[in-house]
C-alpha cells in the first residue's frame, strides 16, 4: 500500500485533537454555577402551578413543549414505517423453536411483573421519574424477550402486527386528539390547563390535565413501534436461518 | 462538584466514536461509531444542564430541595435516546440487507463489488 492513508491517519488525528483542545477550551471558560436562568428557571418555578405535575421533565415534554414532542415520536413511526417496508417482501418465515424450558418458565414467570412495572411508569409519568418513552420502551423489552425465548411464531400469535399497527396509529391518533380539543376550546394546539383540563390536586394520581393522558398515547406508540422494529428485524434473521440451512445463497 | 470531567468523559466518548466512523472498515463498527457520537452529545446536554448541587427537576415526597439542575435538556434528551434508538435500528437494517446482498461487512469490498 502507498503512504497515502497512513497521511489521512495522521492529518484526521491531528485535526481531532485540535477540535477537542478547542473545545475543551471553551468548556474551561464556562463559569461553575448554581444559578439556573433562562426559560429553566421559569419552568421549576411555575411548573406546579401550570400544570398541576410533580415531574418537570415531564410537564416539559407534554405540556409547553407537547408539539416537539408529537415530532419526535413521529420521527420513531417514520423509522418504523422504514423497516417494516425494508424487509415485507420476506414471505418464507418459520421460527426458531426458543430456548429451553427453564428459560420459558422463568419468563413466565416474570412478565406480569415487567408489564406491572411498565404501567406503573407510564401512568405515574406526571408524577415521578419516568413517562411514556421509558415505560414504551419497557413494553417493547416483554415483547422482545418473548421473541427470544419463545421463538417469533409465539410472540406474532399473543401480539399479532395488526395490534401494534392498531396501537400505534390509535397512540398518534389519540395524542392529535388531545391537541385538537386544545385547538376547539380555542386555547391553541395542545394546550392543556388552559383548555379546560382538571388540574386535580397537585401531587395526586389524577392530576396535571392532559398530561398523563399523553403520557398514556406516547407509551402505546414507543412501545408497538419499538417491538415492531425488532419482530420485522428478527423475522428477516429466521428467514436468513432457514436459507443457510437449505444451502442456498441469494 | 465535579469540575470538568464530565466534558472529559465526553471528549473521549466523541473521540471514540469519531474514530469508528473515520477509520473502521466494518459496517457494524461504523453504525456502534455513530451510536458512541449520539451518546456523547446525549450525555454533553445533560452535563451542561448540571447545576451544582441541584437535585432532580422532580418534586418528590422528599421535601423541599435548594435547587434543581435544568428540566429542559433531559426533556430533550429523553426524546433524543427514543430516536437514537430507533434510527439506529433503521441504521443496522440497512447493514442487514447489504450483508445479504455483497456477502460482506468491508465498506471497501462493497464499494468494489457495485463498481
Amino acid at each position: 500500500m502507498s503512504s497515502k492513508p497512513y497521511i489521512f491517519r495522521i492529518a484526521s488525528l491531528i485535526l481531532c485533537v485540535s477540535l477537542g483542545l478547542m473545545l475543551f477550551r471553551g468548556i474551561a471558560a464556562l463559569p461553575v454555577t448554581e444559578k439556573v436562568t433562562g426559560p429553566a428557571s421559569h419552568y421549576l418555578a411555575r411548573t406546579a402551578g401550570e400544570t398541576g405535575a410533580r415531574n418537570v421533565v415531564g410537564a416539559i415534554l407534554f405540556d409547553y413543549r407537547a408539539f416537539d414532542t408529537l415530532g419526535e415520536s413521529t420521527v420513531i413511526f417514520t423509522a418504523v414505517c422504514g423497516i417494516a417496508m425494508l424487509f415485507s417482501r420476506r414471505k418464507f418465515h418459520r421460527s426458531s423453536r426458543g430456548l429451553s424450558f427453564i428459560a420459558k418458565r422463568g419468563i413466565g414467570i416474570m412478565v406480569p411483573f415487567l408489564l406491572m412495572y411498565a404501567s406503573v411508569i407510564i401512568l405515574f409519568g406526571h408524577l415521578s421519574p419516568g413517562g411514556g418513552f421509558q415505560g414504551g420502551t419497557i413494553f417493547a423489552t416483554v415483547t422482545v424477550l418473548l421473541c427470544v425465548v419463545f421463538g417469533s411464531s409465539f410472540e406474532s400469535q399473543y401480539f399479532p402486527p395488526r395490534t401494534k399497527d392498531i396501537l400505534e396509529s390509535g397512540g398518534a391518533l389519540l395524542f392529535s386528539g388531545i391537541g385538537l380539543i386544545g385547538l376547539a376550546a380555542g386555547t391553541g394546539f395542545l394546550s392543556n390547563i388552559a383548555a379546560g383540563f382538571p388540574a386535580g390536586t397537585f401531587g395526586s394520581f389524577l392530576s396535571a390535565g392532559s398530561v398523563p393522558i399523553l403520557n398514556v398515547a406516547v407509551g402505546m406508540k414507543v412501545g408497538a413501534g419499538l417491538s415492531t422494529i425488532f419482530y420485522s428485524m428478527i423475522k428477516m434473521l429466521d428467514a436468513g436461518h432457514d436459507h443457510r440451512e437449505g444451502g442456498g445463497i441469494e | 462538584m465535579t469540575g470538568n470531567l464530565p466534558f472529559l468523559a465526553v471528549g473521549i466518548i466523541f473521540f471514540m466514536g469519531m474514530y469508528a466512523i473515520l477509520f473502521e472498515r466494518n459496517l457494524i463498527k461504523i453504525a456502534i461509531g455513530i451510536t458512541l457520537l449520539e451518546a456523547s452529545a446525549n450525555l454533553f446536554l445533560i452535563v451542561l444542564g448540571y447545576r451544582t448541587g441541584g437535585s432532580i427537576p422532580v418534586f418528590t415526597l422528599a421535601g423541599e430541595v435548594r435547587s434543581m439542575v435544568l428540566p429542559t435538556p433531559q426533556a430533550l434528551t429523553l426524546t433524543a435516546i427514543v430516536i437514537g434508538l430507533a434510527t439506529s435500528a433503521l441504521l443496522l437494517s440497512l447493514i442487514m440487507l447489504l450483508y445479504r446482498h455483497y456477502g460482506t461487512l468491508d465498506v471497501r469490498e462493497i464499494r468494489r463489488l457495485r463498481g
